[in-house]
């Protein structure tokens, strides 16, 4: 292929972790005090996105799924460096849980003809780390988690991945399509130049695409999503004494009484 | 295997039954959150009165003591699909094998370690079957009105309960160190059952070029463990002496991780380990909400900080707000006079 890869990156906007308090009076996730922001383990799957445009050529498309305002996290992306974006905005979306949403990203991905697909490891508000993993499933894609570094091989048509597994490494070779999930921290991702920025967040505008644009007006949503919340309760604080100790000799003692 | 087609239909909940547990092995070596699921899959299963099932990939698995030590840790069953392309992993030959057996003999629930082999793997099983799959399971529960899976929500700050009631199996994977291993009692009865692979070289889409395993720590079994975080600046040195003078587990931070500091098996947290020590010593750690959800269950709490803000301090029963490089040394040489004079007195 001489003219590169199409390159996809899933980003997706979520509430700022940091700043997600629950009302210890009523228990209630406070989440719309919350600023919006780009799920952080994104970064590393952007940065890793356009690395890999840099040496095999090609374009990068960032894709998210959400309200009109996630264009924000699009924008962020363009910022970055990405070439084109899209939004996949539909009420139809609505209460879709991983597999929904997998499966409306593999069909955007297919849509613009990936070569590979990128996503973060898990995102702070679900961290499911189910999205890319799902999206290589519906397409019958190869799929590498847990990705470390890159080595692209455009003359096969193959992607090497060093992933991360318990205990040690390895490096697994995947044949195009393919879909890569980056380990959380694994590069450095770069920040927007001025003038790239200014542009993502003035003149660009993405591609919108609804359920229907992509063929799956009927299988997204509430209704087809096999997992419900069926409840959320305050993790109860774990008791503990919070009692300050002024010398070493103390500390000591409440380590030998434990033992 | 285009999943979307048939998306509207749920499953027929009635035909399913059964709790499976995947053995994760590696070359041979059997990752310890399996025994954990055996543990918690055969509670659930006499709950419902059904056969608690094994299911084991690898190559030459079958000869291994594996499917033995599965029936002697509790299931009624094993499972074995034996073929070279099931060694070294990869998730498209596990996800499609796993996916055959599910369509075939429709188990009701499935459970599956939430490490980075359960976890790359466990949609791969979900997206065709239509199965719900909760991620990182803390809790499972059958009450009287359905099985409930609860996960961390928010980085901890809420515990969602996740329902399944169309779908079938309801999967999960489920985060090492939450549930008790139980003993391998060798009079327990099963029978092993070599099963049809159904994927070979051919339909691979992935080659392992090369894997290289070390030995795996296991700290989720330590009674006592000393953790560092990132105000250690890599002076990770005397977190191993406290440890050997008390006979744990050192342990770390994600970030002390990335540095490369100490090894990946050994962190606490969200993404890394669940511990239950009877003492979590925290050094250099500012208590994250990630980070404490591995460590939350520990039943003593000690803090090193040299900020008094740090969020640690309230998630520790003791705390000392001072330089880890003043606190340690003098602290081991406390420690170790004591011990040594409680030896000598025993
Ligand atoms: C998706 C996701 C998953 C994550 N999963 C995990 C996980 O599984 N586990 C995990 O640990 N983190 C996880 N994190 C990261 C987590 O948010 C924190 O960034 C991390 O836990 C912080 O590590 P730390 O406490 O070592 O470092 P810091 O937050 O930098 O804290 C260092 C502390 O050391 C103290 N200090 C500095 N100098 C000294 C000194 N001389 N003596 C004593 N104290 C000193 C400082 O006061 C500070 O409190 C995750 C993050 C994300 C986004
Ligand atoms: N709504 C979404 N839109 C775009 N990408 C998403 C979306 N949800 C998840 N992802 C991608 O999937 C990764 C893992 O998310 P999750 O499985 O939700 O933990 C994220 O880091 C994103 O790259």
């Amino acid at each position: 292929m001489t003219d590169g890869w199409n390159i996809v990156v899933c980003v997706k906007q979520v509430p700022d972790a940091d700043e997600v308090s629950i009302d210890p009076e009523t228990g209630i996730l406070n989440r719309a005090d919350a600023e919006a922001v780009m799920n952080s383990p994104d970064y590393n799957a952007v940065e890793a996105a356009l690395e890999v445009r840099d040496v095999v050529g090609g374009t990068v498309t960032a894709v998210t799924m959400g309200p009109a305002s996630a264009d924000e996290v699009l924008q962020v992306a363009v910022g970055m460096g990405a070439d084109n974006a899209v939004l996949l905005t539909d009420r139809a979306f609505g209460g879709s849980d991983t597999w929904p949403t997998s499966l409306a990203l593999a069909r955007a991905a297919e849509e613009l003809d990936a070569d590979v697909v990128f996503g973060g490891e898990e995102t702070t508000d679900s961290s499911t780390g189910q999205v890319p993993p799902g999206i290589a499933a519906h397409n019958d894609w190869a799929q590498l988690t847990y990705v470390e570094g890159l080595e692209p091989r455009p003359e096969e048509d193959r992607l090497v991945a060093k992933r991360d597994v318990e205990g040690g490494y390895e490096r697994v070779a995947a044949d195009l399509p393919v879909v890569v999930a980056m380990e959380f921290g694994e590069n450095e991702p770069r920040t927007a130049g001025l003038h790239r920025k200014i542009y993502a967040e003035t003149d660009f505008e993405p591609v919108e695409w609804s359920a229907a644009d992509i063929g799956v007006e009927d299988e997204v949503g509430l209704a087809v999503s096999p997992t419900q919340v069926g409840g959320m309760a305050t993790a109860e604080p774990v008791p503990r004494e919070q009692e300050m100790v002024e010398g070493v000799e103390e500390l000591a003692d409440h380590i030998v009484e434990v033992l | 295997m285009a999943a979307g087609a048939d998306a509207d239909t749920a499953a027929d909940v009635e035909a399913h039954s059964d709790v499976w547990v995947f053995v994760e092995q590696h070359a041979g070596d059997v990752a310890g959150v399996t025994w954990e699921l055996l543990g918690k899959g055969r509670e659930l299963a006499d709950q419902k009165d059904e056969d608690l099932v094994a299911l084991v990939m690898g190559e030459a698995v079958r000869e291994t003591d594996i499917p033995e030590e599965a029936i002697a840790r509790g299931a009624d069953r094993v499972l074995v699909a034996d073929d070279p392309a099931f060694e070294p992993y990869r998730a498209d030959p596990y996800g499609e094998q796993f996916r055959h057996l599910v369509e075939v003999r429709k188990p009701d629930i499935a459970l599956i370690g939430g490490t980075h082999t359960g976890r790359d793997f466990a949609g791969r099983v979900a997206v065709p079957t239509h199965a719900g799959l909760t991620a990182d399971t803390t809790e499972l529960e059958i009450t009287d009105e359905q099985y409930e899976m609860r996960r961390p929500a928010f980085g901890g700050d809420a515990l969602a309960t996740i329902i399944c009631p169309n779908h079938r199996p309801q999967m999960s994977t489920v985060r090492p160190g939450v549930f008790d291993a139980p003993e391998p009692d060798e009079s327990q009865e099963g029978a092993v059952e070599d099963v049809e692979v159904v994927v070979g070289e051919d339909e691979t889409l992935t080659e392992v070029l090369e894997r290289e395993v070390g030995d795996v720590a296991d700290i989720t079994d330590a009674e006592i463990v000393v953790a560092g975080g990132m105000g250690l600046e890599g002076d990770v040195d005397p977190l191993w002496d406290l440890a050997d003078l008390l006979g744990g587990e050192v342990a770390a931070t994600r970030e002390v991780v990335e540095e490369g500091w100490i090894e990946p098996a050994r962190q606490v947290g969200q993404t890394g380990k669940t511990v239950r020590p009877k003492l979590y010593i925290a050094v250099g750690i500012s208590g994250a909400i990630q980070h404490v959800e591995g460590m939350d269950d520990s039943e003593t709490v000690i803090a090193i900080n040299n900020d008094a803000n740090a969020p640690i301090f309230e998630n520790a029963d003791y705390g000392i707000v001072a330089d880890y490089a003043d606190v340690l040394p003098e602290l081991i040489e406390i420690l170790r006079e004591r011990l040594d004079a409680q030896e000598v007195t025993a």
